[in-house]
């Protein structure tokens, strides 16, 4: 089975619900964003999403966007990143390492040299502005074991769903509402917290994988509304906030407040 | 082109899968849209009565003269309503989100004159209008964003990254991906995911329609060259796409700015700082670093620092159909006033690039060739940069007591 699939499953048999943290490396430096890596790990975060910054990061809102324009002025290589977050997986086995990026800076080494340097350790990839429809660029990683993640988005018609199920493995990552990250979740009110649960339990109908909730996600009631239908809970910009307002140790305090 | 929105390796669709359903409906309405005669005849009937068009073909019996080489004409984008080309896509796209039921319209801007456009036809049509624009684009173009502004547009100042055009597009992106039910991304230039650079190219494509007919009838065959600014390339695919298979050379004109060092050109073609990358929904060439970080742009003129290129450019320079060259900054203000006071013709600061490009090669030609220049708008709205560039003291001087009595008031 699939490493990421495998590894997900194994954790959900003792929780509800897992939770994936994500972070800009080089924001705000680069050693700065390893320690925030690292504590989130030593926190118990069962996958942690690395972003590699770019300059133009469609997908993203202000929170995202702002920490990656920050981080650029470090100028982060993609070759040192890979490295850097390929030993902090080694070293935390009980976690696995994703990255995030755009295409246009993982398409500079090309994707066999990625797959080459990400190795046995870094075990995913996430690239919002690349559509399922070409999937086959990315040969190379699932070729290493590395799955690309697929989104899925709550206005998709069913034959776009089954498109992007006949390709993906891993898990899928499906985004709770539509615009760019870091927005208020739509899961604060009820009757659209259902709309969500909906969502999740019609894609649950056509796949086995599991299911990673993202866009939005700040609170713990948040989390809590996810228990039963999704498997792993995404926190990103809350955690970025967060961490500008009262550095390492309120994002200490925010992971534990958000522990599902 | 092929069903993707290709140009050979360029072009496609790249964006985020949200974005995905609003993509293929725009495809769909587009493609039947453009089948329907009486939508192209509404197209054609807004662009003469609204616009102005047939836009003029003009002999420049002075600039012939003066330069002594092939005989320059000019072709007039500067009359259309709002001042420039970009009327003829927003009259497209504007109707098309009207057929299609949306309500609002956003678009992005550099230099103003889409913004401009857009709020023109948004107010004509009853649409919304929201228009993106990088915080340093507005101090450079601030007449502009006044008329967007009495048009009854919002001005979103971008101030993320460079807070130019390429930040102007990721916002305009970023509002798309929460508001397309109700809204239409009008983009102003031939850039951006499919269907856009077919479709902005095709609403231009009537420059170069008309000019085949103008030159035909004027000096009995097409022009021996054609020069057009290149920016994002809305003009120039305007100008140069009818004539693509024809034994007119094509000359794109891109901002060679104040030097060739990375962040004070725009230009994509004319350095190696520029290759193929895949970015803000589509494949061009880009300005990019090793790492594939889109790259700061400098040109005196706001409309021309894009980043990328529109595809169908990258296409056909890529197959020898297009030639590009450059102007810097400074022959862009030579060819500004070489115009200006032989033909009483006051281009825009992109078009002076196109100017610039054209006087320097007419000089080589003959006679008996016959050479076009797209003045893609007019200079009022450069009247500060421009005053600035030539120094001109009574300007400024009037500027600082303008605003000391309005101080006093």
């Amino acid at each position: 089975m699939n490493k990421l699939t495998s590894f997900i499953q194994e954790q959900r048999q003792n929780k509800p619900l897992l939770m994936m943290t994500h972070v800009v490396y080089g924001y705000p430096s680069i050693e700065k964003s390893l320690e925030i890596m690292q504590l989130m790990l030593e926190s118990g975060v069962e996958v942690l999403e690395v972003q590699f910054p770019f300059s133009d990061p469609v997908a993203d809102g202000p929170t995202i966007t702002t920490a990656c324009h920050h981080a650029l002025e470090h100028q982060p290589k993609l070759s040192q990143c890979l490295k850097d977050i390929k030993q902090l997986a080694q070293r935390y086995p009980q976690s696995r390492v994703l990255l995030m990026s755009y295409l246009n800076p993982l398409l500079q080494p090309g994707f066999e040299s990625l797959a080459q340097q990400m190795g046995d350790d870094v075990i995913g990839i996430i690239i919002p502005d690349l559509p399922i429809d070409h999937h086959a660029m990315l040969a190379p990683l699932p070729e290493k074991g590395i799955s690309p993640v697929w989104l899925l988005t709550p206005d998709m018609q069913q034959e776009r769903i089954k498109t992007v199920l006949k390709h993906a493995q891993g898990m899928l990552y499906c985004v709770s509402r539509s615009g760019v990250t870091g927005q208020q979740a739509p899961i604060h009110d009820d009757t659209k917290a259902q709309d969500i649960q909906s969502y999740l339990s019609t894609i649950k109908k056509y796949t086995s994988l599991p299911l990673a909730v993202g866009f939005g996600i700040n609170t713990a009631s948040d989390i809590s509304s996810l228990k039963g239908y999704a498997d792993v809970a995404i926190v990103g910009s809350a955690l970025l906030n967060t961490f500008n307002k009262g550095g390492l140790d309120a994002v200490a305090e925010k992971l534990q407040e958000l522990q599902p | 082109m092929n069903d993707e929105g290709r140009f050979g390796q360029y072009g496609g669709s790249f964006i985020p899968e949200i974005l995905y359903s609003s993509q293929q409906q725009l495809l769909k309405a587009y493609r039947e849209a453009m089948a329907d005669t009486s939508f192209v005849q509404q197209v054609k009937s807004e662009m003469q009565h609204f616009s102005g068009r047939p836009t003029p073909l003009t002999y420049c019996a002075n600039l012939t003269q003066k330069i002594g080489g092939a005989q320059i004409y000019l072709k007039r984008e500067d009359l259309n309503h709002s001042g420039a080309h970009k009327m003829n896509n927003v009259i497209g796209q504007g109707l098309l989100a009207k057929r299609m039921g949306k309500t609002r319209v956003i678009a992005e801007t550099g230099a103003g004159q889409h913004g401009v456009a857009s709020a023109l036809v948004a107010a004509r049509l009853g649409l919304e209008c929201v228009v993106y624009m990088g915080a340093h684009d507005i101090e450079r173009q601030y007449p502009n964003v006044f008329w967007m502004k009495q048009l009854g547009a919002t001005v979103v100042p971008v101030s993320t990254g460079a807070a130019t055009l390429k930040d102007a597009l990721d916002e305009a992106l970023r509002d798309w991906s929460s508001s397309y039910e109700d809204t239409h991304y009008l983009i102003g230039t031939s850039c951006g995911c499919a269907p856009y650079p077919e479709m902005v190219a095709g609403f231009q494509s009537v420059i170069g329609e008309e000019v085949k007919e103008q030159s035909i009838q004027q000096f009995g065959k097409h022009p021996d060259r054609i020069y057009a600014c290149v920016g994002g390339g809305s003009n120039a695919c305007g100008i140069f796409l009818p004539f693509v298979d024809t034994q007119t050379e094509l000359v794109g004109v891109e901002a060679g700015g104040r030097s060739n060092d990375p962040g004070e050109h725009a230009m994509r073609f004319n350095t190696d700082q520029a290759r193929f990358g895949i970015a803000q929904g589509f494949a061009t060439r880009f300005l990019q670093d090793d790492e594939g970080q889109l790259q700061p742009t400098h040109s005196i003129s706001a409309g021309l620092d894009y980043v990328g290129v529109s595809p169908i450019l990258a296409d056909l320079e890529e197959q020898g159909k297009v030639r590009m060259t450059s102007a810097n900054d400074i022959e862009v203000i030579e060819a500004f006033k070489l115009l200006t006071r032989n033909e009483g013709i006051i281009p825009a600061l992109e078009s002076s690039h196109a100017v610039a490009g054209g006087l320097k090669e007419a000089a080589t030609m003959s006679p008996d060739e016959h050479l076009v220049i797209n003045i893609s708008g007019r200079g009022d709205k450069d009247i500060f940069n421009i005053a600035k560039a030539l120094n001109d003291e009574p300007f400024t001087e009037f500027l600082h007591s303008y605003l000391k009595e309005g101080a006093a008031q």
